[in-house]
This record gives C-alpha cells, structure tokens and sequence, in this order.
C-alpha cells in the first residue's frame, strides 16, 4: 500500500520545517516565490482565455480556408493555419475551454469517486472499506491510460465519458490519501470525544473530520490536475478523445501529426501551451500542497509520505 | 525468517487474488465495449448479417459471458491465451514478439533514469551550490510538466525532419532517453529531499567529525540509508511505465505491448485485449509486489 500512496508526492515538496542539511541557504520564504507567481500568471492567463478568447478572438474555429491550408503565422492567422485551413489561434481558445473542463471534471469525478466512496465505507463499517479497497486495488493493478482506452471504448466517445473514465483512472490516489488522513484523524482526541457523545460514524466523518481531510484532498487534486490535463491529450491523441472534430489540444496535436513536415506550427503551438499549462499547474500545485498540507505540517519529524 | 517466509506468501497470495480480479473486471469492461470485432471486419470486409451471425458463432461469441468467461480461465491456465480474432494467430506468439520490444525500452529507459537520478542526487548533496544541484528542480519540473508524448513530438520535429539525423519510425534512441530523463526527474527529487535529511543525522554529524571525507559519507552512509526511497520510486516509475510507453511506442511505431493495446482495443479484438491486459496487469502487480518486498528486505525495520 505505502508504495501506492508515494505516487501521489511525485514532486516531494520538502515540506515546512524540514531540516537541510544547508540551514543558510533560507529566506525564500519571505518573498513571494517567483514559481508562484508564474504558475498564477500562467493559469490565470489560460483560463481568461478560455472564458473570453473565443468572444474577442473573432474567428470561427470550424471555418475551413481550404486555400490557405498549413500557412504559417501571418497578420491574418497569428498562430497559423491547419491542414483544412482552419485559424490555429481560434481553435486553440477553444481547445483551452475543452481542456481546462475536461480536465477539473476528471479530478473533481476522481475526488467523488476516490474520496467519496472510500470515506463513506470507512465510516459505515471495515468490512465495506475492505471490500471497496479491494475493488479500488484491482483498478490500480491497471496503468491508468489503459484502463481510461478501455474505459472510453467501452463508454464510447464524449465528454461525459473521457471525464467519467479519467475519474476513475485517478480515483485510487484519493482513496488511498483519503484512507491515510481518516486513519489519523480517527486517532486524535475530538474524534474519541465526539463518539463518547454518540455521534455516528458517519456524523464524524462529514461534521467533523472532513475540515481536516479536506486539506489532503485539496492538495492532491492540484497535484493531479495537471496529470489529469496531460492524460486527457494523450487519450485525444490516440484518438479517443472527446470528439474527432471538438479540438482539445490533444486533437489538435493528433491531427496536426502527419503533416508536422509542412506545417511544425500547427503542431508546436498546441505543444507549447499544454506544455506551459502543465507548468503552470505542477508550480501551482507545490504551493498548494507546501500551505495547507496538514499531513506533513502536523507531522513533527516530517519523515510521513502517506 | 518465518516471518519473512509469511510475508512472501502472503504477498504472492495477494498477487494472486489482484490478477483474477483484474482478469474479471477486464473480461466486463471489454464486453460491455459496443461492437465486436466481426463488425469492425463487417465494416472493413462488407460482411452481410448471416456471414457476421456466422462468423459469430464460430468464434464462440454468442455463448452467454460466463461460459466464455470461464471457457477463457481455463484455456489460460492451460497457458492457450486464444487466437486472435483480427488477425488469426496466436495471442500468445503476439505478445511475445511485442514483449521484447517494451522490455528493451522500459529497462533502457528505467536504467537511463535511475543512474542519471542517482548520480545527480549523489553530486547535489555534496554540492549543494552547484549547478547540478539546481538540476534536482529543473528535472522533476520537467518530468511533472512537459507530457513524454509533447517530448517525444518535438523531438521528432528537431532531430528528424528538421536535423534529418535519425529516422522517425523504429528509432529507439529517442524513447528511451525522454522516458529516461522522465523517470530521472521523478526518482531524483525525492532521493535528493531523503539524502538532504539523512545529511542532519547524529552518525552522519560522527563521521563527518572523525575527518570523512564527504564523498565516503554520501555513497557509503548516506545513499544506503535512502536506499528504500530510492526502490520505492524506481518501482512507482517502473509501474508507472507500462503505461507510458504505450504513446512512446505509438509515436515512435514501436512494435511493442503498447502499440499492441492501442491495435487490440480499437479493432475490439477480445482475445488480444484480455491477454494484453492480463499481461501488463501481472506486470505491475509483480513490480509492485517486488518494490515492497526489496523494501522490506532493505529496511527491516517494522512500518510505523
């Protein structure tokens, strides 16, 4: 199990109050880290442009120029056109809409699913939570993009099913953060003094654990966001995405493949974004998890990674 | 040792009941896919409606789903994994081809990984100013945010259409070094944070005041120390690969296991899907079932 639940810290934010073995090399957290302040730059950046590019972008990203097919940026196209002479720049907005929704709809589906069902069976009984752990191993043993490929093949294309099947990729991290944060919290004294009061389990958990488990949650999901993000554009990239002719930038990559010879732009651009998205979202997603960590933060020899 | 005897079987145990349910859970999931491969021929061969009833029957896909469930258990135990229905041969002499190629390409690149993660980890210890010590950071951002399929694009783009140095398809190379610097930039950052810690130790403090010379203290104290971090995330990245190298292999036209699924689940060949599953299944239980044993044996000591 341990294994399992280190996946989650990929990036090893070293947490507050760990001990270096430099102790001088310290003052960064006085200022604002400039990683910080690029990730909010960034992912503000995107999600302006996905709620308001398409209004201000003016092009149609449907529309087909099939005279101006591959052209490379020009005044008209900044960003170029496609193989079916469709306005890279516009699709590109569009495709961020796509993107950053398929993508939160994956992690908030993966939180439901993960968090949800496993707190629920823990709070109702351990022969449930052993038998929904037991089903959420099973989903583990399976690489997460394959079982998504099967899961939307079986499910057949859309958005509802590539946000239903990446929730189910992603929902074993929750499940098993969720199964770490319960366990502590269960030990602490105001859980031991709600039961003598007889609240249920069930009471416990959402009156009274949930403020403390929240924060895991929360800094997990930043962290798979961008995951999340990346796996939806692999999946439209094998084709299986959201619609052969909705351009996520995944898609666009895809379609943009065979003709990368004549037209690197149409491939580089969406590239670059889902590229610097990820950025964002990864920095993002460290400093979340560096300030309302309560796991390492309560954690005095800062050695636990749930 | 009796102990260590139980944990073993208890783990194979485990093992076990992991790959059935997995087998299960495939066998509905592929079932409840809408079409099946006769249609897929139907549509590329132009099948008229009792040729595809025909040819249904006789591949055994009108038997209710448990009988070809337990029908498919038992041949599989036999070690007959079918024959798959697109293409007519043995699964079984399918996923050997292709076994080799993910083979040779995850352990090049997991290789690749964990020398350059532990040598910079190695380096940034001792030096903690230097420019390799920056490169702790600049490889794990990589590897959370620049996706392998986005590197291994670009790559094709630079090296071979622009540089014209290495050929697009059947290049190995190319795969393995981005997965490498992937795996790299995941196993270094926390082996680095773990090294940094034991560097606080009381022994290490000893040897350093006995006059140590610090390259002794890192690789003779302090990297055995972080050993089960460091098995820890190579086994995490070793699972996390077989995933991964599905689109390496697709981009790159690997002939391997991946490009086999991909193949598999989109011509809705049943046989192949479930061998190709069950195979990749019993491929990450087993790492995952080694890492925690390498673990245990490399840290005796009880969890918590």
């Amino acid at each position: 199990m341990s294994t399992h639940d280190q996946e989650a810290t990929r990036s090893g934010y070293p947490g507050p109050g760990r001990p270096t073995i430099e102790q001088g090399s310290g003052g960064r957290a006085r200022r604002l880290p400039f990683s910080l302040l690029f990730g909010l730059a960034i992912v503000t950046l995107f999600v302006l442009a996905a709620l308001f590019g398409p209004m201000l972008d003016g092009q149609d990203p449907f529309s087909q120029d099939l005279l101006n097919r591959n052209q490379g940026p020009s005044p008209a196209h900044w960003a170029g056109t496609d193989n079916f002479g469709r306005d890279v720049l516009s699709r590109l907005l569009y495709g961020a809409r796509l993107t950053l929704i398929v993508g939160a709809g994956g992690v908030i589906c993966a939180l439901i699913v993960g968090a949800g069902l496993s707190l629920t069976a823990l709070a109702i009984g351990p022969w449930l939570a052993a038998a929904v752990f037991g089903f959420i191993d099973f989903i583990r043993a399976l690489p997460g993009v394959l079982l998504a490929l099967i899961l939307i093949v079986a499910l057949g294309a859309g958005l509802s099913s590539v946000v239903i099947a990446l929730g189910i990729a992603f929902s074993p991290f929750f499940a098993y953060i969720a199964r770490a944060a319960w366990r502590r919290e269960m030990a602490a004294d105001y859980v031991t003094a709600a039961r003598t009061l007889g609240a249920s389990r069930l009471r416990i958990l959402y009156r009274h654990a949930m403020p403390n488990i929240g924060g895991a949650l929360i800094t997990l999901a930043a962290v798979i966001l961008p995951r999340c993000i990346v796996t939806e554009s692999v999946l439209s990239f094998l084709g299986l995405g959201v619609s052969p002719d909705t351009p996520t930038w995944g898609r666009m990559i895809a379609d943009a493949v065979p003709l990368v010879e004549r037209a690197p732009h149409a491939v580089l651009v969406p590239v670059f974004c889902l590229s610097l998205l990820t950025l964002a979202l990864a920095l993002l997603g460290n400093h979340v998890r560096a300030a309302v960590d309560p796991l390492r933060a309560g954690d005095p020899s800062g050695r636990q990674r749930w | 040792m009796v102990t260590l005897l139980a944990t073993v079987l208890i783990h194979i145990a485990r093992a076990a009941l992991l790959v059935f349910g997995v087998t299960v859970l495939v066998f509905i999931l592929v079932r409840a896919i809408p079409g099946d491969a006769v249609d897929v021929l139907a549509i590329e061969g132009g099948l008229t409606d009792s040729q595809a009833e025909a040819m249904r029957a006789g591949l055994g896909l009108t038997a209710s789903w448990l009988d070809q469930f337990t029908a498919w258990c038992l041949s599989a135990l036999r070690g007959e994994l079918g024959e798959s229905l697109r293409f007519h041969v043995p699964v079984a002499d399918l996923l050997l081809q292709a076994i080799p190629v993910t083979l040779a390409l995850g352990a090049a690149s997991l290789a690749t990984g964990f020398v350059l993660a532990v040598a910079i980890a190695l380096i940034a210890t001792l030096r903690p100013r230097s420019i390799v010590a920056s490169l702790v950071d600049i490889l794990n951002i990589w590897s959370i945010a620049i996706p392998t399929f986005c590197a291994g694009l670009v790559a094709i783009l630079v090296f071979s259409l622009w540089l014209g140095w290495l050929p697009v398809l059947g290049n190995f190379l190319v795969p393995v070094i981005i997965l490498g610097l992937d795996a790299a930039g995941q196993i270094v950052k926390p082996l680095h944070e773990e090294m940094k810690e034991l560097g606080t130790a009381v022994y290490i403090r000893t040897a350093r005041a006995k006059g140590l010379h610090p390259l002794k203290i890192v690789i003779g104290h302090i990297l055995p120390a972080a050993a089960p971090v460091l098995l820890a995330m190579t086994g995490l990245v070793a699972a996390s690969f077989i995933g991964g190298a599905l689109t390496m292999e697709v981009l790159f036209g690997l002939p391997g296991v991946g490009s086999l699924a991909f193949n598999a689940v989109n011509g809705r060949d049943y046989p192949l899907i479930q061998a190709v599953v069950l195979f990749l299944a019993v491929a990450v239980i087993l790492i995952n079932a080694l890492t925690d044993l390498a673990q245990r044996l490399v840290d005796p000591r009880p969890e918590r």
